[in-house]
């Protein structure tokens, strides 16, 4: 039987970035494949070269055998793809019903009147997916998972060979995510060729029957979900490298005086469910390292600690509730978080972007940190004059943890520090750490999904997996018992 | 329009709340002549014009999502096209109204081209850029357009109030039942996806190009023919009627005072904002301090306009 | 000779287009504001200017004085009572927030204008200029006015180029222009960071509103074409480059300068609109833009 989707040699370039290289997989009727990296991989750029949003430099595209690279979306969609993207919006005026009768609609000019024909077929397409109770109320009303099911109700509406699913349980909660898949699996039986986008295979193990792994736009492992996941550069890609359990040193007094206590802590973003019951706590002096997944929810706690986004729950900080306070005063009172985007002043300079850091100190005060912080990253001090956008990946990321060391930080928030960066960084940065730990008695809260970087400077770890915390203890502990499952 | 349906349909009861409103108020209106005189009828006829001035906009701002900083560009052109032909080329009426609708359209495909291509605010300063070159063109070219005086045309569509009256109302309701038809068929619920979100809406399969331009061709093809029906109405054609930019400020903040993507409601807000703007003028210059006032109050608190909030009780995304 | 006057007419032009197009901009870039009442503020600020100095019996400076206030109070009310009420309201969808404020700042901007007018008339005032007579430049005569006008746009700019690269303040709004977010990290709070940058907008409308009346003389008529002037430099400097319109300021002013003399005065603003519609279908982003 030929394939219904097949991808050859796909190649997209922006710029001097290459995001895609030689991507080639195909996908069989009534088959499920899972497309799966960490960001940056290159798994969104191929989806959009499929559906056409973007054009490819090079490779082909077929739908059932028919060419469709380069094609405009609609005629792609109109060959027979249908998307469910991640962020859809649904329109606020439009029942359910009429936005599955939209998908449904011919790209005509002159359509004033819909028939019955497309009207019933539109409520059949609806009790597939499990929207016939919900069928003519609005978008407004209705909870998160059921808009989710509107949007593959609009994919599958008519009848494509091939569905392109991205990120498809994101911000539904663990119980919505088994329904979730049921559904995707009942489209085996009719036929279709489903793609799964996908930032970890564990996720979407259950339901795939092949996995295409990706990393920095090239492919580094294609076959089954179990293969896939034992295999070497994958388990690199994801965890850093063998995850290896040293001994280390304990500290006199660590953990004694509780810190930051996150109680029952829910986020929700619109509908969809970001954070669901977590709770964490640090003791004075203590490295936590959080580890998980992109799209776990690790950029979400740290974003809620800092009062950046409306949460549910508790966030105590030295006993008292952070809840009303700005979030340039909760960092102004300690907690100080290095984003995993940085957030530079990228027309200023090295210094410039320091000083900002040091405004709350007086002069002779910043004048030390900035002498003892040259001394912790010394590449910052020869770079001092350049503009910060034009600095390596890794000298950047030193520079945001310099510039919010500046703050003389209580509680340092680290997001996903060495996401991009080269394995000869992560040793200067993993020493920096080190020096850190040992010279100053500084609690740090660290958010990674490489394990092996996250591992030996903590002296405790959290796991958290797709909105909820599923295991905390010791790193010695963490290769038994967490680390098999965690991809 | 979907054939038989439940009563229990949510959309149903959004259209009947509609209709419950609209349809009195039009029989009122039709009623009208035979007991108010001929000031009140004259003003309404004037805000019968506005309303389909609103009307376009709201197709093309609500639906399609584009936003015109200049209506008056394409009323203009529909307007200033028709006159001249008529003042220097005694051409008939009706064919004045045909030529101007056509050359309003084929501006509107003019402007719809750099809409494609640009991003928020940028396309409303095109638009902004439009509305000023028109206006310095027709007003250097004084000799020719009549400049800020005007031009003097040999027909009118009627002397007598009533008749005008009846002229505007109708093709009032005419332009609101195509322009409402089109927002609550098929092809407008495409127009509204390809303005809220033009990725999904290709993805969908719709040529979300096509679409847009269509939508900017309707537009400018109802402007445009609102225009020139307003200018022989008027018996002139002016600058200050037709092309300034405070005439197309009027346009968007009747459509917006309304409420948005409701199409009737720009309707309602024009005839609200030209019975409010005459009932305060014997306030002078005060009349049009208050009537922005009012309209940024409604902005500030009723953001989804008079008809928006009637359809919705309660605001929240 | 006419050469030389235009040259020195453009130069006094465009600084006093530079001073306003900056305020504009660093509204822009800082707030995300394109505030369209920035010519009936202006305007506002040389009315008041001439209606004071009339009630203080002459005195030029305190009218100056006055004008430069009422802008910057009422660059305050601009931010609090309509900018920030939209910007915050939780009933209007994020993409359509900057055409509510792009709306709300148009019928602010034409509530001032006819409160001008009601109160004042719009017939055309002129500021008592503040250094009175005239001086020859290489044969040319030209009043102290114009050459004070020039000067202190000049040290306006200045200064305030002082405080964005050389001040704890400044380097913070600069910031904040770039990455607010980053900011908000380091512990300061955008709210100060907003009032001041309003405040600073609101002192130089005002210097360029009362130097424009004492210059040119304003009517409330002209809050519109104020705007949409400095609307154009900005854009074809590039919306939230301050260097950017700088250099779009000269270009507008020596352009519109040329033109009125060399053609027409009534239609020196053509050549500019013909520019902007290049630019805007040729390089939408301007000069030096970056958005």
């Amino acid at each position: 039987m030929s394939a219904l989707l097949e991808v050859q040699g796909l190649g997209k370039r922006f710029g001097g970035l290459v995001a895609a290289k030689d991507i080639s997989f195909s996908i069989q009727p009534g088959e499920i494949l899972g497309l799966i990296g960490p960001n940056g991989s290159g798994k969104s750029t191929v989806m959009k070269c499929i559906m056409g949003i973007e054009r490819p430099n090079a490779g082909s595209v077929k739908i059932a055998g028919t060419e469709v690279a380069g094609w405009a979306p609609h005629r792609i969609a109109r060959q027979g793809v249908g998307i469910v993207f991640q962020h859809a919006r649904p329109l606020q005026r439009q029942t359910i019903l009429e936005h599955i009768i939209l998908a449904l609609l011919p790209d005509n000019l002159f359509m004033l009147r819909t028939n019955h024909e497309v009207r019933r077929r539109a409520e059949e397409i609806a009790t597939r997916v499990g929207l016939a109770g919900v069928m003519h109320r609005l978008p407004r009303t209705l909870p998160f998972a059921d808009l989710r099911r509107l949007e593959l109700a609009k994919a599958i509406a008519r009848n494509p060979q091939v569905v392109l699913v991205d990120e498809p349980f994101a911000g539904l909660t663990a119980a919505e995510v088994a329904d979730f898949s049921k559904l995707i699996g009942s489209f085996r039986a009719d036929g279709h060729a489903v793609l799964l986008v996908d930032h970890n295979v564990k996720g979407v193990a259950a339901l795939v029957d092949r996995v295409f792994a990706m990393y920095l736009g090239e492919r580094i492992a294609e076959g089954s979900a179990t293969k896939v996941m034992q295999n070497e550069t994958v388990r690199r890609v994801y965890l850093g490298g063998k995850i290896e359990t040293a001994a280390r040193p304990e500290r006199e007094g660590k953990g004694r005086t509780p810190l930051l206590e996150v109680r029952n802590l829910g986020v929700l973003y619109g509908k969809a469910t970001a954070l669901d019951d977590v709770n964490i706590h640090i003791g004075e002096g203590e490295f936590v390292s959080v580890v998980g997944l992109n799209g776990a929810g690790k950029t979400t706690l740290f974003n809620a600690i800092s009062g950046l986004v409306p949460h549910n729950g508790t966030i105590n900080w030295k006993g008292q509730s952070l809840a009303h306070q700005t979030p340039a005063a909760i960092a102004r009172n300690g907690i100080v978080q290095c984003p995993e985007t940085r957030e530079l002043f990228g027309d200023m300079s090295v210094r410039e972007n320091l000083d900002l850091g040091g405004q709350h100190l007086t002069k002779e005060q910043s004048d030390k940190q900035l002498e003892w912080l040259f001394g912790l990253f010394p590449i910052l001090k020869s770079r001092q004059g350049q503009a910060s956008r034009t600095l390596s990946g890794g000298e950047q990321q030193m520079l945001a943890i310099a510039r919010a060391l500046m703050m003389q930080p209580k509680l340092l928030i680290l997001d996903e520090p060495t996401l991009g960066l080269a394995p000869v960084i992560l040793e200067q940065l993993s020493k920096a750490m080190e020096t850190l730990r040992q010279t100053t008695d500084i609690t740090v809260l660290l958010g990674e999904q490489n394990v092996t970087f996250a591992l030996p400077h903590a002296d405790r770890v959290y796991v958290l997996e797709h909105t909820r915390i599923v295991w905390e203890g010791d790193p010695g502990r963490f290769a038994a018992e967490a680390g098999a499952g965690y991809l | 329009m979907y054939g038989r349906k439940a009563c229990w349909d949510a959309a149903d009861m959004l259209r009947n709340k509609i209709f419950l409103l609209v349809v009195p108020l039009l029989v009122v209106l039709a009623l009208l002549p035979l007991g108010a005189d001929g000031y009140i009828l004259g003003l309404l006829t004037l805000a019968y014009y506005y309303a389909v001035f609103a009307m376009s906009w709201d197709l093309l701002f609500g639906f399609a999502g584009e936003v015109n900083f200049g209506p008056t560009f394409l009323i203009g052109v529909g307007a200033y096209t028709a006159a001249l032909l008529n003042h220097y080329w005694h051409w008939s009426i009706p064919a004045c109204l045909a030529a101007g609708s056509a050359t309003a359209v084929v501006a509107g495909l003019v402007l719809a081209v750099p809409a494609l291509r640009l991003r928020g605010p940028y396309f409303g300063l095109v638009t902004l850029v439009a509305v000023l070159l028109l206006q310095n063109m027709l007003v250097l070219n004084a000799g020719l357009t009549g400049g800020e005086i005007g031009l003097d045309l040999p027909d009118v569509l009627a002397v007598d109030d009533t008749q005008n009256y009846y002229y505007a109302f109708g093709f009032m309701v005419v332009s609101a039942a195509i322009l409402f038809g089109l927002s609550r068929s098929p092809v407008g619920l495409i127009l509204q996806a390809s303005g809220q979100d033009a990725i999904e809406a290709s993805a969908l399969g719709f040529n979300v190009a096509k679409h847009k331009l269509v939508a900017f061709a309707i537009s400018a093809f109802f402007s445009g023919l609102a225009g020139a029906m307003l200018i022989f109405y008027m018996g002139t054609a002016s600058v200050g009627t037709v092309v300034d930019i405070a005439v197309g400020v009027n346009v968007i903040i009747a459509a917006v005072l309304g409420g948005r993507r409701t199409i009737l409601g720009a309707a309602i807000g024009a005839i609200f904002l030209i019975g409010a703007g005459e009932v305060l003028r014997p306030l002078g210059q005060l009349a049009t301090f208050i009537v922005a006032a009012v309209a940024l109050i409604v902005i500030l608190f009723l953001p989804s306009g008079f008809l928006g909030r009637f359809l919705q009780p309660g605001d929240r995304q | 000779m006419l050469a030389l006057q235009i040259l020195i007419d453009g130069f006094a032009i465009s600084a006093l287009y530079a001073l306003g197009a900056t305020g504009f901009t660093l509204i822009f870039g800082v707030s995300g504001v394109l505030n369209l009442s920035h010519g009936a503020l202006m305007a506002m600020a040389a009315i008041t200017a001439w209606a004071v100095a009339d009630m203080v019996g002459g005195n030029a400076y305190v009218g100056a004085a006055a004008g430069v206030i009422a802008a910057l109070i009422c660059a305050f009310v601009t931010f609090r009572l309509i900018v920030r009420p939209i910007q915050n309201s939780r009933a209007i969808p994020g993409e359509e927030k900057e055409i509510f404020v792009l709306t709300g700042t148009l019928l602010w901007g034409i509530m001032i204008q006819e409160a001008l007018a009601y109160l004042f008339t719009n017939t055309p005032k002129t500021v008592r200029p503040l250094i009175e007579g005239v001086v020859s430049i290489a044969g040319v005569r030209v009043p102290y006015n114009e050459v004070l006008t020039t000067a202190i746009s000049w040290a306006a700019i200045g200064l305030l180029w002082l405080l964005v690269n050389r001040t704890r303040m400044g380097k913070r709004l600069l910031a904040a222009s770039m990455n607010p977010r980053g900011l908000t990290l380091l512990g300061h709070e955008l709210s100060s960071i907003y009032l001041l940058v309003w405040a600073i907008y609101g002192i130089l409308a005002g210097i360029a509103g009362v130097l424009l009346g004492a210059f040119l003389g304003v009517s409330s008529d002209n809050a519109g074409t104020l705007t949409a002037s400095a609307f154009s430099i900005v854009v074809l400097g590039g919306l939230g480059s301050v260097s950017g319109s700088l250099i779009a300021a000269f270009v507008v002013g020596y352009l519109e300068t040329i033109t009125a003399y060399l053609i027409s005065p009534t239609i020196r603003t053509v050549p500019v609109l013909l520019l902007l519609v290049v630019v805007v279908y040729v390089r939408p982003q301007g000069l030096l833009g970056r958005r």
